[in-house]
């Protein structure tokens, strides 16, 4: 076939939905993914996954880089065997100092299932307030804003939370995602979750510290168990079936580790793998989009190269580009680029690129006094909306709020917690480690007794302030392997976001104080304090094409369709005008069950 | 017996091929990747699947296929063409079973002209002169790119990084290999001789800078011949080898500074940078699954799971939990 209702770009959180929608439907739909297809083990039956439980795989032996005039030239990286190899396709970012730096942050990964593949799968919803926080804020007191920049460049979404709230569910019902909706400061008009696994005991310290933060906070607001994408029972969607033992499913090779067995929930085999075998859908996996070729307002061919790198096209009545927000923006920028027509649709204003948005984040860790065996353990076990409701933003004066939880699984396994030593992000893995010859014999074994098994650290992930100067572009000389330009990221933290990241941290600090104890060593900080600041985004890149409901101040229309073509929607990440109070991949997937019905109008 | 030919879909070539090979500009790191060593549970981890990779960039070869010391070293085995959606990608491919542990070369045989496999950077200079492609499969322990006096010196410093040199270490070390049962002597299967009393982190860093980190292999032959040199003009009456730990921590210490008396930092401008390469490696050969050559039998595991318990006794490491059978105790996870 190569007439389809619908070709998708991206198979993640922001394409799959769409997919199986739309088939299920009858539709007919191609889904064009650049990496490769690696399925989780065959069940039932004997068979191997692609991906293992095995650390060397998951973040890799060392690499040169080599991009000349880069100001990291020649020093050492490090990627999983889905993430790319950014000699052949760097990010750049635009450093501190005016120069450039090739970065591994802001890819998820390149394989079926996209960044679900390997994210812990923290699922939480957005607060209604996250959804309006232009509305939110008008009257408000924002602290730390000298020229007022919240007020004006905040956006209320052009979807209410009431209006998204159905798709949440539908996407927590097929995706299987486990947790507790109780003490969650969000409306559920259903409670599909999983019951949650036992947590593991290290955990308690943090739920103490929780409760007694609500109370020192005087919202009494008790935490809850975080949703993560992780089915703990069978789970008929998609027809996946839960081991015989369910807790066999807590193991730390999990965020950062694609999961063999499949029991964590990316949008492969949850929401692909159910439809793979319909005549109506197909997949072509190892494909790399280059260009879309318009007419008019109708987007008439998707040119892509196959496995082998020969140039083909297909051609669909409707376009969903979704691979992920940095490379969405940069498809569109390079179709422009080759497509006078298609250049002035997209440019239609000056937005496309801008307003790019990643997360405030930090946190506390700490060592608890005692040990805990953490290799059995998923990505969070407790939750806190304390943060996040009014009556706190109000009494700190910040324009929006925050989810904290505790990170379980990291620094479980032995080599991840020498490799992440000091380190603050995927590009300075192992510098902590080696850049301590004094931790070597017997001092290596102080180091294990102190902290293996015993560290605890409890994280915020938070709203960045949109600026129109976050933005991405084209690189104007760094090439990939193709030869194609490479994005170009500039963005910088402003002055709130420092701000609202030292409030924030402060309260993780206080849950760890509260459930350790005044004495226990607990540190803070925030991203913004790391030496690479400018290109840290936990991996959530979001914005750059927003939506809305005025063609002069958005890219996308409120169904995500670009304005002024007829059939080309966006559906990653990029489509946020904020970025939430908490990890963005459920609002991604429950807004592409939004699209999907959307679509479903149209065809 | 004749080498088992495995037949497997071609989007599996594919998952490789298109990541490393595909492309428009020269790769610019090494391709490693290749031959692909896949695991076998099939074969309770046994053997690997190995799979041989060739690009035809022009005009097709009429006649492709390997031979090498995997099967009978001079009979071509045929590769097959790797399709994508019916049409010829200029891929070729062939997967054959081989036993874990061994080291092999070989060649492709292409339109009858013996090739060096011109995609994966190992290759290995036999006594008469002849130069092969190589590679070597999974709980591999015979030396690839280190000599003897190389391993030696290396064993020492590594022994200066790790903590498995006391004696409680050691004696916990031993007891464990003792007591490696049948089914977990596969992980080792040339014996603890080459391991001394550590848990194969040389062995690790051996395959390592043989294949994964090659780009670090000159560095570690330029600063081993380096080392020997200092150390044999600081103690001229013994092998280095031999040599009191004194030599070594003295050595370590004044890498760790960067400055080394003695060092000729023409042939090598930085002996602290060789150090973290040496340490990082360390600690990854201790700690990561022993396939790669280290952490023989998962030891250094064992000894985080045996020092690490709580009150009633039950470990706090318990990482036979997570991990495929024969080595681990996952009733699902396959490896």
């Amino acid at each position: 076939m190569s007439q389809f209702d619908v070709i998708i770009i991206g198979s993640g959180a922001g394409g799959a939905p769409i997919a199986n929608k739309l088939v299920k439907a009858g539709k007919s739909v191609l889904v064009l993914e650049k990496g490769p297809m690696i399925d989780a083990q065959p069940q039932p039956g004997v068979g191997q996954s692609g991906f293992k439980r095995d650390e060397l795989l998951a973040d890799g032996p060392e690499k040169k880089l080599n991009i000349p005039g880069v100001s990291n030239n020649g020093a050492g990286y490090y990627h999983s065997h889905v993430e790319p190899d950014i000699n052949d396709e760097p990010h750049i970012y635009l450093n501190k100092n005016g120069g450039d730096t090739a970065t591994i942050e802001g890819y998820t990964a390149q394989v079926v299932g996209g960044g679900t593949q390997l994210y812990g799968g923290v699922s939480l919803r957005f607060t209604e307030n996250d959804l309006r926080l232009k509305s939110f804020n008008e009257s408000r007191v924002i602290q730390n804003d000298d020229n007022d920049d919240v007020k004006r460049e905040a956006r209320d979404w052009a979807i209410s939370y009431a209006q998204l709230e159905p798709y949440y569910v539908e996407a927590e019902s097929k995706v299987g995602i486990n947790g507790t909706s109780a003490n969650q400061q969000k409306p559920f008009s259903q409670d599909v979750y999983h019951p949650p696994l036992n947590p593991n005991p290290i955990s308690q310290f943090a739920f103490n510290g929780m409760v007694t933060l609500g109370q020192q906070l005087g919202t009494n607001i008790q935490p809850y168990r975080p949703p993560l994408a992780v089915i703990t029972q069978n789970h008929p969607a998609s027809g996946r079936i839960m081991p015989a033992d369910p807790e066999s499913a807590k193991t730390s090779y999990v965020n950062r580790f694609g999961d063999p067995l499949g029991l964590k929930s990316n949008t492969w085999v949850s929401l692909l793998r159910p439809i793979k075998d319909d005549s109506n859908f197909e997949i072509r996996c190892n494909c790399t989009v280059t260009r879309l070729k318009a007419s008019a307002d109708q987007v008439n061919e998707v040119f892509y190269l196959d496995p082998a790198g020969i140039e083909r096209s297909a051609t669909s009545t409707l376009v969903v580009v979704a691979c992920s927000a940095i490379e969405s923006i940069r498809l569109l920028m390079l179709s422009a680029d080759a497509d006078s027509n298609f250049s002035q649709r997209i440019h239609q204003n000056d937005l496309l690129g801008k307003y790019f948005l990643t997360h405030c984040f930090g946190g506390a860790s700490g060592i608890v006094p005692e040990r805990f065996d953490k290799s059995k353990a998923l990505d969070a076990d407790w939750a806190t909306d304390t943060c996040a409701v009014t009556s706190f933003l109000d009494s700190q004066g910040l324009w929006a709020g925050a989810a904290i939880y505790n990170n379980t699984s990291d620094q479980a396994l032995p080599v991840s917690l020498f490799r992440t030593l000091g380190a603050q992000d995927l590009d300075t893995l192992w510098n902590g480690f080696t850049g301590n010859a004094g931790l070597r014999g017997d001092n290596l074994i102080n180091y294990l007794d102190g902290n293996f098994g015993r560290g605890l650290s409890v994280s915020f992930m938070a709203n960045q302030v949109p600026q129109f100067t976050n933005r991405i572009e084209l690189h104007p000389s760094v090439k990939d392997k193709w030869g194609r330009p490479v994005a170009y990221i500039k963005k910088d933290w402003h002055q709130h976001d420092r701000y609202l990241m030292d409030v924030m941290a402060q309260q993780c600090t206080q849950v760890l104080r509260n459930g350790l104890g005044n004495g226990a060593p607990v540190s803070g900080g925030s991203i913004y304090m790391a030496d690479n600041a400018l290109a840290r985004m936990a991996n959530h890149i979001l914005g750059g094409a927003r939506f809305g409901t005025d063609p002069n101040d958005s890219v996308l229309d409120p169904n995500c369709r670009a304005w002024h073509f007829d059939n080309l929607y966006v559906t990653d990440g990029s489509f946020m005008p904020t970025s939430g109070g908490a990890n963005p991949t459920l609002t991604i997937q429950a807004n592409a069950f939004r699209v999907a019905d959307h679509l479903l109008g149209r065809l | 017996m004749a080498v088992q030919v495995l037949s497997l879909d071609d989007d599996y070539y594919l998952n490789f091929c298109t990541k490393h090979l595909a492309r428009n500009n020269p790769a610019k790191s090494p391709l490693w990747q290749f031959p692909i060593i896949d695991t076998s549970p099939d074969d309770n981890h046994l053997s690997n699947k190995v799979s041989f990779i060739y690009q035809s960039t022009g005009t097709p070869p009429s006649e492709i296929g390997v031979f090498g010391t995997f099967d009978t070293l001079h009979t071509a085995i045929p590769m097959q063409a790797v399709n994508f959606d019916g049409q010829s990608t200029g891929f070729y491919a062939l997967t054959v079973r081989v036993p874990i542990g061994e080291v092999h070369r070989y060649q492709f045989l292409v339109d009858g002209q013996p090739t060096l496999d011109p995609i994966n950077p190992q290759r290995t200079i036999l006594d008469d002169k002849t130069e092969w492609s190589r590679f070597f499969t999974d709980y591999c322990s015979y030396p690839i790119v280190f000599e003897e006096w190389e391993y030696a010196i290396l064993r020492r410093l590594v022994d200066h990084i790790l903590p498995f040199r006391n004696q409680d270490t050691q004696n916990f070390l031993n007891r464990f290999y003792d007591g490696l049962d049948k089914s977990a002597q596969y992980a080792t299967k040339e014996g603890f001789h080459r391991l001394d009393a550590s848990v194969g982190e040389v062995n690790y860093i051996d395959k390592l800078v043989a294949r994964q980190e090659i780009h670090h292999l000159p560095t570690y032959k330029i600063c081993l011949r380096e080392i020997d040199r200092l150390l044999r003009q600081r103690n001229p009456f013994e092998e280095p080898q031999d040599m009191a730990k004194v030599y070594y921590t003295d050595l370590y210490e004044q890498m760790a500074t960067g400055s080394v008396p003695g060092w000729n930092y023409s042939a090598y401008n930085n002996p602290n940078y060789f150090l973290q390469v040496l340490r990082r490696h360390a600690v990854l050969g201790a700690f990561s699954h022993p396939k790669y050559g280290g952490n023989a039998g998962g030891a250094g595991w064992a000894y985080l799971e045996s020092k690490y318990q709580d009150s009633q006794g039950d470990t706090l490491f318990d990482w036979r939990a997570a991990l495929e059978r024969p080595l681990g105790t996952n009733p699902d996870y396959t490896g």
